[in-house]
């Protein structure tokens, strides 16, 4: 969900061979964020398909049981974050094996970032500060790392992965670029931008880097999509009486200071 | 952190002994909700603490963010406390960055653990929970042996659930209503503590033949300080807003 430019998801969207797709959204990588789960409602909820969410942290009693809710979907589409709370969260609620069953029963599998790191057999994620190689779900044989020109450190420590044999040869994906596989193979690249590519990276007999650019069809322009997310918000609690423009004030403040490296200082919050 | 009531915040930081405590809020079973963390500051950011907080989902944003960091941050904490949230992903994400390890540590180095629903439970050898659907057993760290069964006021089929599984061998434990918590001083229960007078807490154990007892436990209620004397001379005004003091002219 690229913002501005759902040429990507309306790509996804046309994968799925009938009327009216059902499309379901794990924000999990991300800790189910609202800014996540709002932009996909934004997106998706504007198009003809029936749109529902996932969220790990917030099943309530009476929610469809996690296996049906799954397997029922021809769309799945898994939201950016950390690999390595995403891939550790779908193993504590099962996840992870039901969406190994959704892949044998024809799901369209979709994702970004994280969320599409996640079913390659590795890939390189900055879960926990640094970028490190890490392994996915394996659905897919190869590899993958994402923001591949804009965080190049990424490609470093992907380079040196594939080179010492910790992650198979795979692929480098920038920004607005899109990688389709279909039984395992890759089929197709996709770009929703002119200058984003693929980058297959490979090592030879004699344990050196073979990279190959990879350009994709560019995708049409979509407009972007207009209202909708009112019925798939679900909100978690009232944020203490705050107002959404408060708070959302108090976030960039919170996410700001986060960046700086420290939490000290919060008195002077408000 | 209730709603309208800084009662058992209060005693937590009472508790600590630390005249301005190190209190780290761990959101993780919430998703590391915003709103939550903002509420935490809130509540926490006044001069009686030292406030910050560990998000596990963002970890990449954070500068200079190491593994090892962390866990030198928690162990340094006067006080820790968990928000609350799913207990399944709370355990998931902790276990997978290495927090389990770090927060036994943190305990047996006498840092102060606490929490709230999902951030009471995870202490606990079992936990019943009710999110997915059917109440079911999940195991927590396990750092008090015993089972655990929160909002026991609040749903009554987990009270029954809670009582089912006991019967069913889940080890011996405690029910606890919204308003009450349960004092651990090591594995040993010291007293239970409410921020609502008729808030309570049940020891629930199995008997020999399978039969399920359950005893109300001696609860102690937090009475709000009492309001400060108005010395003589001095008119204290409530208008809903904070007090203001109005000298007498005479």
């Amino acid at each position: 969900m690229e913002l501005g430019m759902p040429a990507l998801d309306a790509f996804i969207l046309a994968l799925a061979p009938v009327e009216r797709p059902r499309v379901l959204f794990l924000p999990t990588a991300g800790g189910d964020p609202r800014e996540d789960i709002a932009r996909f409602g934004r997106v998706f909820g504007a198009w003809p398909c029936r749109p529902q969410i996932l969220s790990l942290f917030r099943i309530e009693a009476d929610d469809e049981p996690l296996e049906s809710l799954i397997l029922s979907q021809d769309i799945i589409y898994v939201g950016g974050g950390s690999l390595h709370n995403l891939l550790a969260l779908w193993r504590a609620h099962g996840v992870a094996d039901l969406m190994l069953e959704a892949n044998a029963r024809g799901t369209v599998l979709a994702g970004l970032s994280a969320g599409a790191m996640c079913w390659m057999e590795g890939g390189v994620s900055t879960s926990v500060g640094i970028p490190a190689p890490i392994d996915g779900l394996g659905l897919v044989s190869g590899s993958l790392s994402v923001h591949a020109r804009q965080e190049p450190e990424r490609g470093v420590v992907y380079r040196q992965a594939v080179q010492s044999g910790r992650l198979p040869a795979g692929w480098t994906a920038d920004d607005g670029c899109g990688l389709l596989f279909r039984d395992g193979r890759l089929e197709e690249v996709v770009v929703s931008r002119e200058d984003a590519v693929a980058t297959h990276v490979d090592v030879d007999a004699d344990g050196m880097l073979v990279e190959t650019v990879l350009e994709g069809r560019r995708l049409e322009p979509v407009p972007q999509a207009v209202g909708g997310d009112g019925p798939l918000r679900r909100e978690f609690e009232p944020g203490d009486g705050l107002g959404p423009r408060e708070e959302r004030r108090l976030v960039r403040q919170i996410r700001a200071r986060t960046r700086a490296g420290g939490s000290r200082g919060w008195r002077r919050l408000r | 952190m209730e709603p309208k009531n800084p009662m058992m915040d209060d005693y937590v930081l009472d508790l600590s002994g630390v005249e301005r405590p190190r209190i780290c809020f761990l959101p993780t079973a919430s998703g590391d909700a915003d709103h939550y963390v903002v509420r935490f500051y809130r509540r926490f950011g006044g001069a009686r603490a030292e406030p910050s907080h560990v998000s596990l989902f963002r970890r990449d944003t954070t500068a200079g963010a190491v593994e090892g960091d962390i866990e030198q941050h928690l162990l340094s904490q006067d006080i820790i406390y968990v928000g609350g949230g799913s207990l399944k992903s709370l355990l998931g994400a902790w276990r997978a960055h290495g927090l389990d390890r770090t927060l036994e540590r943190a305990w047996r180095g006498g840092v102060l653990l606490c929490g709230l629903s999902a951030g009471s439970l995870c202490w606990f050898s079992d936990a019943v929970t009710a999110f997915h659907g059917p109440s079911e057993r999940v195991k927590g760290l396990g750092l008090l042996p015993f089972s655990n069964c929160v909002h026991y006021d609040g749903e009554p089929e987990r009270r029954v659930a809670f009582r089912e599984l006991v019967v069913g061998g889940v080890p011996a434990g405690y029910g606890v209503d919204d308003g009450a918590a349960l004092v651990f001083r090591g594995t040993e229960l010291e007293e239970v503590v409410t921020s609502k007078p008729n808030a309570t807490a049940y020891s629930v154990r199995r008997g020999e033949s399978g039969e399920v007892y359950e005893r109300r436990l001696d609860a102690r209620y937090l009475a709000p300080p009492a309001p400060p004397v108005t010395p003589p001379g001095e008119v204290v005004v409530h208008d809903g807003r904070p007090a203001a003091a109005v000298r007498d002219p005479r």
